[in-house]
C-alpha cells in the first residue's frame, strides 16, 4: 500500500503596523478624502510597497487615516496607519518609497512603528488650527482681547450644526480648549490670525469655520475666512492629549 | 501670464480638483522654452475628456517634443462657467493656468455631434474669435480631429483646419511645418497653404460649395487648382511601432473610465451596416501581445491603476486574446490589479474568462442583438442568430448570472411593426431560459430591455437612408411597450429629440454652422447633458436661420447626390456602400471581412488585415 504523506507549509506572514504622519499642501487642498485615500492606494502600488489587503470580494488595502481634512483645508498635521508586511522592509525605507510615488503637496513628514491596535481613526480628540481671517470692522489689540475673553466666558455658546435630520442647535463651550489671536492692522483692513484647539474626532467635534462663524457674528464684524490650516492633532490616551507619534501612544 | 483661481471661487464650485490640474504625470514644462503651446480641448466635462484614450496619447506625443507644450482644457461645468464669467477669468489651460487664446494652437477632438455648441462655448469663454473669417494675423489656429472631423462641414466657419484620422503621425508633421512657419512673418494663410499639402489636411475655407435648387449640393471646388479635392484619412501602419504614451494622467477625481487602457487593435473587420466606426477605422490592424505586456507593465509602474482593460471595437476578434489575457491575468493578480474586459461576445471562453479576472458580479451581462427578428439583423449585416443569443444566455445563467441588459435599435431602414414585436419575443424567450434553469439558484432575474432609435451616419451603407420622423419613433417605442408583458423586464428608450438632432449634424453641410452658433447664442451647451438640452431653442434657431432641419435628418438621398462628405477619404469607397446598400435591402449578409474580403477600398492603406496573411 501506498503511503501517501502530505506536507503543508504554512507561510508564516508576520505584519508590521506604521505611523505616518503627512502634509496636505495647497496643491491638494481641493481633493476629498476619498480622493486623497486613492492617491495614497495608487503610490502604494506604484511603490511596490508589501501592504496587507483584506479578505473577501473587494480587497481593501489595510490603511487607516486620522480625521478627514474639509476641502480647501491645509495641514502639516496628518497621520494614517498602515499595514504591511514585515518582509525586513525598514520604516525609513517604507516612508522613502512612499515619498517618491506621492504627488506634489503630500509629503510624509515622519514615520514610526506602530504596537498598540488602536488605530488612528479611533482616537482622536483635538485639533489645533491656525485660521487667518479678514475684517474690515475697526478694532484694536486690547478690545479685541476683552471681547474674545467675555465671548469665551460665556456659560453656553450655542450654535446652529447641520446634522442628519436637519439644524440642531448645539453647545460647542465645552469644544474649545484654547483660542488665541494676532492682529495684523493692513490699512483699512484688519487681518486677524487665530490659533485654536478644539474638540475632534468622532464623539465631539467642531470645524473651524463654524467657530469663526459663532465668534464673528458675536463681535458683530464683518469676515471673510482667508485660510485654515491644521497645525496639530491630538490623540486622547491614558487620559491627556498626546502627539500621535508619542511614545506612550505607539 | 497665469490666472489665479481664489479659493473662495474654487470652494464654491462642484468638484474643485475639475479645475486645478497637478495630477500625477501631468507634464510640467517651462513654457518659456517652447516655441508651440498647444491647448488640447475636450468638449465636455473633465471626467470624460480625461476618460478618452486619444487625447491620452496626443497630449503625451506631442510633449515628447521638445518645442511644444502640450496641456489640456476640458469645458468647465456650467456652475464653473458662471463664476468664470462673473470674474472676467477666461478659459485656461490646466497645467500652466495660462489663457489659451495666446497659445499657437486649440485642437478640439470631436468625439460625437451633440458636443458642438461646447466648442463655440469654450472659444467664447477663452476670447477666441469664433469664426476662422474673424480670425487675424496673430491670432490662435483652431483645429480639430476625431471621428466627427470626417464630416466636418457643419463645423466649416469656425475650425482652420481638420486633421483627418489618427492623429500619431499627422499632427507631428504640422508641428514641424509650423515650427518652420512661425517667426517668418508670413501670413496665417501661407501657413494654411502650406499643411494642405500634408495628406489628411482639410482647410474648409479653400474650398466653395454651390448648391441647387432643391438644396442639394451641385458642386465642391477648390478656390485653388493646387488645393487637394480628395483628403484622405491617415492611419497608422505598424502598431506596434506606433508611439503609446508609457505613463498617463492619474487624476485626483474619479473619471468615467478610471482605469488603465490598453488598446489591442484599431478598427473591426464585422461590417455591421448601421455602425459608422466599423467603416471609419478600417483597416483592423493589432498590437502584438508582447507590446501589449510591456505597455502594460510599464503603464502600471508609473500610474498605480487598481484596473486594467482592453480595449477596440470588440475585443473577442483580438487574435491572441487567450494568450494575452492569461499573461495579464498572472502578472497583474500579483499586483491587485483587476482586468477588465468590456465588449465581449458571450461565449464558454468569455464567461470563463469574466469569472477569472475577479471584480466580476454576476448580476449583468450585455447582449447587442440590436434588431428583433433575422430579417432585420440580416438587412443591417448583424451576424449573430436568435441561436447564438439564447445559447449565449443559456450559458450565463447556468454560470450564475441572473442579470441581462439587451440593447435593440429602432428605426432601422425596413423595419416593420413585426420586427418591433420581434424584440419583445426574443426577450421573453430570454426569461423562458432562466426560469428553466432557475430551479438551481432561486435569485430573481433581471432583464433590461435598452432601445435606442437609429441614426443614419455618414460613411455607413445607411448614408442615405431617412431618419423615422419622431412621431413614427415614438409609436414604436409605445407599441413594443405594449408587448412587453412581465415585471422582470425593465425597458428604456431614448429621447427621439436628441437623437433628431444628432442625425442632423451627422449628415449636415455648411449651411448649418450657422444655426450652431445662433443655437448657443439662444443658450445652448451640453445638449447631451439630458438636463441641458433645450430642443425648442433649437427649433427657433434653424427657424431663424431659415434652416430646415427635416432636409438632413428624414429626408431619403439618391446614390447619385453629391454628399457633403464625398470629398474625404476613409478609405471605404462609395462603390463599395452602394453595394452594400442594395444587399441590405435584398436581406443579404456580407462576412466578416478577416473571412472573405469584400473589396471595401481599405486594401489601399496595405496595412493590416488588408496588408498581407498577418494581420498583426
Amino acid at each position: 500500500m501506498l503511503l501517501y504523506s502530505k506536507v503543508v507549509f504554512v507561510e508564516v506572514m508576520t505584519l508590521a503596523n506604521i505611523r505616518t504622519k503627512f502634509r496636505r499642501g495647497d496643491e491638494v487642498k481641493f481633493i476629498s478624502h476619498l480622493d486623497l485615500m486613492k492617491v495614497f492606494e495608487r503610490a502604494i502600488r506604484r511603490a511596490r510597497l508589501p501592504i496587507v489587503y483584506s479578505q473577501g470580494f473587494n480587497p481593501h488595502p489595510g490603511m487607516v487615516f486620522g480625521l478627514p481634512l474639509s476641502v480647501g483645508v491645509t495641514s502639516d498635521a496628518e497621520y494614517g496607519d498602515f499595514e504591511v508586511i514585515d518582509d525586513e522592509l525598514s520604516v525609513p525605507e517604507f516612508m522613502e518609497r512612499l515619498n517618491a510615488q506621492l504627488p506634489q503637496g503630500v509629503e510624509i513628514t515622519a514615520a514610526k512603528q506602530r504596537q498598540s491596535k488602536q488605530n488612528i481613526m479611533a482616537t482622536i480628540a483635538a485639533s489645533e488650527y491656525i485660521v487667518v481671517v479678514g475684517t474690515k470692522s475697526e478694532c484694536n489689540e486690547k478690545n479685541l482681547k476683552v471681547s474674545i475673553d467675555k465671548y469665551l466666558a460665556q456659560n453656553e455658546i450655542i450654535i446652529e450644526k447641520r446634522t442628519k435630520s436637519g439644524m440642531k442647535d448645539t453647545n460647542i463651550r465645552d469644544m474649545i480648549f484654547d483660542l488665541d489671536f494676532e492682529l495684523q492692522p493692513c490699512g483699512t483692513y484688519n487681518i486677524i490670525k487665530l490659533t485654536m484647539l478644539v474638540s475632534a474626532g468622532s464623539k465631539a467635534n467642531l470645524k473651524p469655520d463654524l467657530l469663526i462663524e459663532s465668534l464673528f457674528g458675536y463681535l458683530e464684524f464683518d469676515f471673510e475666512i482667508d485660510r485654515i490650516h491644521r497645525t496639530k492633532l491630538f490623540v486622547n490616551a491614558q487620559d491627556q492629549l498626546l502627539d500621535p507619534m508619542d511614545g506612550l501612544v505607539l | 501670464m497665469s490666472i489665479k483661481l481664489s479659493d473662495a471661487l474654487l470652494k464654491s464650485v462642484e468638484k474643485p480638483s475639475r479645475y486645478t490640474g497637478n495630477e500625477w504625470n501631468s507634464v510640467i514644462k517651462d513654457p518659456d522654452s517652447v516655441d508651440i503651446r498647444f491647448a488640447f480641448c475636450f468638449p465636455d466635462t473633465y471626467e470624460i475628456g480625461m476618460s478618452h484614450l486619444g487625447m491620452k496619447i496626443l497630449y503625451h506625443l506631442l510633449n515628447e517634443r521638445e518645442d511644444c507644450y502640450c496641456e489640456r482644457v476640458f469645458a468647465p461645468w456650467t456652475d464653473m462657467e458662471v463664476k468664470m464669467r462673473e470674474n472676467n477669468i477666461p478659459l485656461y489651460a490646466l497645467e500652466t493656468k495660462d489663457a489659451i487664446r495666446n497659445f499657437d494652437f486649440v485642437g478640439f477632438t470631436l468625439q460625437y455631434e451633440m458636443s458642438y455648441t461646447n466648442i463655440v462655448n469654450m472659444l467664447d469663454l477663452a476670447g477666441i474669435p469664433l469664426t476662422s473669417e474673424a480670425r487675424v494675423e496673430g491670432d490662435v489656429f483652431v483645429c480639430a480631429g476625431g471621428p466627427c472631423a470626417y464630416t466636418p462641414e457643419p463645423l466649416a466657419d469656425i475650425v482652420d483646419f481638420f486633421m483627418m484620422g489618427e492623429g500619431e503621425e499627422i499632427i507631428n508633421e504640422v508641428m514641424d511645418a509650423y515650427g518652420k512657419w512661425k517667426g517668418t512673418g508670413q501670413t496665417r494663410v501661407a501657413f494654411l497653404e502650406e499643411i494642405v499639402k500634408i495628406e489628411g489636411i482639410y482647410v474648409p475655407s479653400f474650398y466653395y460649395f454651390s448648391y441647387n435648387e432643391d438644396s442639394t449640393i451641385k458642386s465642391f471646388t477648390p478656390l485653388k487648382p493646387q488645393y487637394p479635392i480628395n483628403i484622405r484619412k491617415r492611419i497608422i501602419k505598424d502598431m506596434d511601432k506606433v508611439y503609446y504614451p508609457d505613463k498617463i494622467v492619474v487624476p485626483y477625481t474619479e473619471i468615467v473610465h478610471d482605469r488603465v487602457m490598453l488598446e489591442v487593435f484599431r478598427g473591426c473587420s464585422r461590417g455591421c451596416r448601421f455602425c459608422q466606426a466599423g467603416f471609419i477605422y478600417r483597416p483592423v490592424r493589432e498590437k502584438s501581445p508582447e507590446r501589449l505586456m510591456e505597455l502594460a507593465k510599464k503603464l502600471e509602474d508609473s500610474t498605480g491603476y487598481e484596473e486594467i482593460s482592453l480595449t477596440s471595437l470588440s475585443t473577442s476578434d483580438y487574435t491572441s486574446l487567450e494568450v494575452l489575457t492569461s499573461r495579464l491575468l498572472d502578472e497583474m493578480e500579483e499586483r491587485r490589479v483587476n482586468l477588465s474586459l468590456p465588449s465581449l461576445r458571450i461565449d464558454s471562453f468569455s464567461l470563463d474568462l469574466m469569472e477569472k479576472a475577479h471584480k466580476v458580479r454576476k448580476s449583468g451581462l450585455t447582449f447587442a442583438p440590436e434588431a428583433g427578428t433575422q430579417r432585420l439583423r440580416d438587412v443591417i449585416n448583424k451576424g449573430i442568430t436568435e441561436e447564438d443569443v439564447l445559447n449565449a444566455v443559456s450559458l450565463a445563467f447556468n454560470g450564475g448570472w441572473n442579470g441581462v441588459k439587451l440593447y435593440f435599435m429602432i428605426g432601422l431602414p425596413t423595419e416593420t411593426l413585426e420586427d418591433v414585436e420581434g424584440i419583445a419575443e426574443l426577450t421573453h424567450k430570454v426569461l423562458a431560459i432562466y426560469r428553466k434553469v432557475q430551479k438551481k439558484n432561486g435569485k430573481g432575474l433581471n432583464v433590461n430591455v435598452s432601445i435606442s432609435s437609429f441614426v443614419p451616419k455618414a460613411f455607413t451603407p445607411f448614408q442615405w437612408e431617412a431618419q423615422y420622423s419622431r412621431q413614427d419613433l415614438s409609436e414604436r417605442q409605445m407599441f413594443l411597450k405594449d408587448k412587453i408583458h412581465s415585471k422582470q423586464i425593465s425597458y428604456n428608450y431614448s429621447d427621439n429629440k436628441l437623437g433628431f438632432m444628432e442625425a442632423v449634424f451627422a449628415r449636415g453641410d455648411r449651411r448649418i454652422c450657422k444655426v450652431l452658433i445662433k443655437a448657443w447664442e439662444l443658450g445652448c451647451k451640453f445638449d447631451g447633458w439630458g438636463e441641458h438640452f433645450k430642443y425648442d431653442i433649437w427649433m427657433k434657431a434653424f427657424e431663424e436661420c431659415g434652416v430646415d432641419p427635416y432636409f438632413y435628418a428624414t429626408r431619403k438621398r439618391e446614390y447619385d447626390e453629391i454628399l457633403p462628405w464625398d470629398h474625404i477619404d476613409v478609405g471605404v469607397s462609395k462603390k463599395y456602400l452602394i453595394n452594400e446598400s442594395k444587399k441590405a435591402f435584398e436581406e443579404k449578409i456580407s462576412l466578416n471581412c478577416k473571412v472573405d474580403c469584400g473589396g471595401c477600398g481599405a486594401a489601399i492603406f496595405e496595412s493590416g488585415v488588408c496588408g498581407g496573411n498577418d494581420i498583426g
